[in-house]
């Protein structure tokens, strides 16, 4: 597995977004094709030189089979390898992960990973969503919502470690800060908000909080990156960044069935609802890149709420099993001071757009020492965490400016 | 009605959605109808699943028969939910959850109590059948009142 750590670059990247109430309004398939041209212009290559394409999970409001036919359609490329990844939103990082591992085959020489999703400007999100992540015929007839099939292992997670409602609010409070400096969060304007703001919000799912739970992101975004290998990567104008290791992790569909089996790493020891793959996918990213959790300088999760950020503190190695609480508490991701944590805004407070690579390529742009928002200083390592499914998929990416080994 | 041909999708006053009931769940909502609660059980090794199963975890074994459940648990983990969508909005606040069945296994349901703030973690719980918003017969939990 080390031999993959740092094999391959990410040569250009490419984002476009589309906001509520601007003019003209985009599909998916138009901001990810225009983030696409983007990240091959930044790259330096041409659509006859696009080895494999990898697009993520199919958009709710663009829906067409086989929707990576239908990017390629529209960008005239002719891959000699072409497919959906689609593990939920951890499918994102995953179109990269796959196309490292293309590449080092050697079949190909770069691949184009597109993912993009528009949906609150085409679809009413809170109806349209309800259900969407529950199993149709054991969950949704009982009136699951998102939220509530989250709440559950919100609760169990403070259940047995002793969580409580105002650690968690803490890391709503941090992220809005960052949010705050964001030209494009969706809470940019609403102002900073307090421990009390969050644990006085409207109950949404027991024990969760409107302002313990993820916004949307108020529009759409395409993103596309170029991967190639490290030999490939040098001597061009734009700087690349290297994939310094990556890990991923899946354990089910639908939550009410996370109980129904155990025996293997993140539940060993018995069926719980709280233990992620994220902690697998973390230990596989450590492990390939050789580094460990004292040597990022900033971290992105695609947590959508906001126990789920102060448990991947735990699952991702930034502090000890049942001590994300503690931590976070004692100032162990405060926008001063702490571990650049959401530094767009997360989930909480930039918003949620499906799935993408919007995380990334704020990773990408602190390292280059440009980023939109605020600049996380002398930034040499990131990670990205992408999740998706109610708590079931997990992706780990160490990215560093520098090849490493 | 012959289910081994995946038609109707339709069991009783049920109909779920796009590709439910199956053929491997039709017998779980059959014996809901009856007020019985069903679980998959391997005919091979005993192991008992939840009913949407196919293949048993413990041997690999796909013949997967059913078994009745006793009914009784207890609440394994719960929400509260405030805020819904469609039919649900006018039941809220109601209480949706995981049952852990004596059996040992997990069910995501409706617990019901004559108040809501009774539901807590472990407390005892009994099968009841009722119709909810949908207008589907579903099996829930109630609280069992000491």
């Amino acid at each position: 597995m080390k031999q993959l750590g740092s094999s391959c670059a990410v040569i250009g990247m490419g984002r476009s977004i589309c906001k509520r109430g601007e003019p003209e309004k985009k599909t998916p398939l138009q901001l990810m094709v225009e983030a696409a041209g983007l990240a091959m212009k930044e790259a330096g290559i041409n659509r006859t030189q696009v080895g494999a394409l990898f697009t993520g999970r199919m958009p709710r409001t663009y829906c067409s089979l086989q929707y990576n036919q239908t990017v390629l359609n529209e960008l005239k490329i002719v891959p000699t390898f072409c497919t959906e990844v689609t593990a939920h939103g951890a499918g994102a990082l995953g179109t990269i992960e796959l196309a490292i591992l293309a590449l080092n085959s050697g079949m190909i020489d770069y691949a184009l990973c597109v993912c993009g999703e528009a949906s609150p400007l085409w679809i009413e999100m809170v109806e349209g969503s309800a259900n969407w992540e529950a199993d149709l015929q054991f969950e949704g007839p009982y009136g699951a919502t998102t939220p509530s099939l989250y709440a559950m292992c919100a609760q169990r997670y403070m259940h047995e470690y002793g969580i409580t409602p105002a650690q968690l609010a803490r890391v709503a409070v941090e992220n809005r800060k960052w949010a705050l400096d964001h030209p494009h969060a969706a809470m940019r304007r609403r102002g900073p908000i307090t421990v009390d703001d969050v644990l006085s919000s409207k109950m949404i799912a027991s024990p969760m909080r409107m302002l313990d739970c993820a916004t949307w992101f108020p529009g759409g975004i395409g993103s596309a990156a170029i991967v190639t290998r490290a030999e490939l990567a040098k001597g061009r104008e734009k700087a690349p960044f290297y994939v310094a290791g990556f890990g991923q992790c899946s354990t089910h569909e639908w939550i009410g069935e996370r109980m129904g089996f155990w025996g293997v790493d993140p539940v060993k020891d018995g069926p719980n609802l709280v233990r992620t793959g994220a902690s697998v996918a973390a230990k596989q990213a450590y492990t390939m890149s050789g580094l460990s959790p004292k040597d990022v300088d900033l971290v992105q999760t695609s947590a959508p709420f906001t126990f789920a950020n102060v448990l991947m503190l735990e699952e991702l190695g930034f502090c000890g099993v049942g001590e994300g609480g503690a931590f976070v508490e004692s100032g162990g991701v405060d926008y001063d001071g702490g571990l650049p944590f959401n530094t767009t805004g997360g989930y909480l407070s930039f918003g949620q757009s499906g799935q993408g690579l919007y995380l990334l390529k704020e990773v990408a742009d602190q390292i280059a020492g440009q980023p939109e928002g605020r600049p996380v200083p002398d930034a040499k390592i990131g990670m990205v965490h992408g999740h998706g499914g109610p708590n079931a998929c997990h992706s780990v990416m160490l990215v560093s400016g520098e090849q490493l080994q | 009605m012959d289910w081994s041909q995946g038609q109707p999708l339709r069991v009783g006053d049920m109909f779920l959605g796009l590709y439910q009931p199956s053929p491997e769940t039709t017998g779980f909502w059959e014996g809901v109808k009856r007020h019985e609660l069903l679980l998959k059980v391997c005919n091979s090794c005993g192991k008992l699943h939840h009913p949407r199963r196919i293949l048993c975890s413990g041997c690999g074994e796909s013949g997967l028969g059913w078994t009745r459940s006793s009914g009784k648990g207890k609440v394994y983990a719960f929400s509260e939910i405030h805020r819904s969508a469609g039919v649900f909005s006018k039941s809220t606040p109601y209480v949706v959850g995981i049952a852990e069945l004596e059996e040992g296994v997990h069910l995501f349901s409706r617990f019901m109590a004559r108040n809501n703030a009774d539901v807590q973690i472990d407390r005892p719980v009994d099968v009841d059948f009722q119709v909810l918003e949908q207008g589907f017969l579903l099996p829930v939990f109630k609280l069992r009142e000491e």
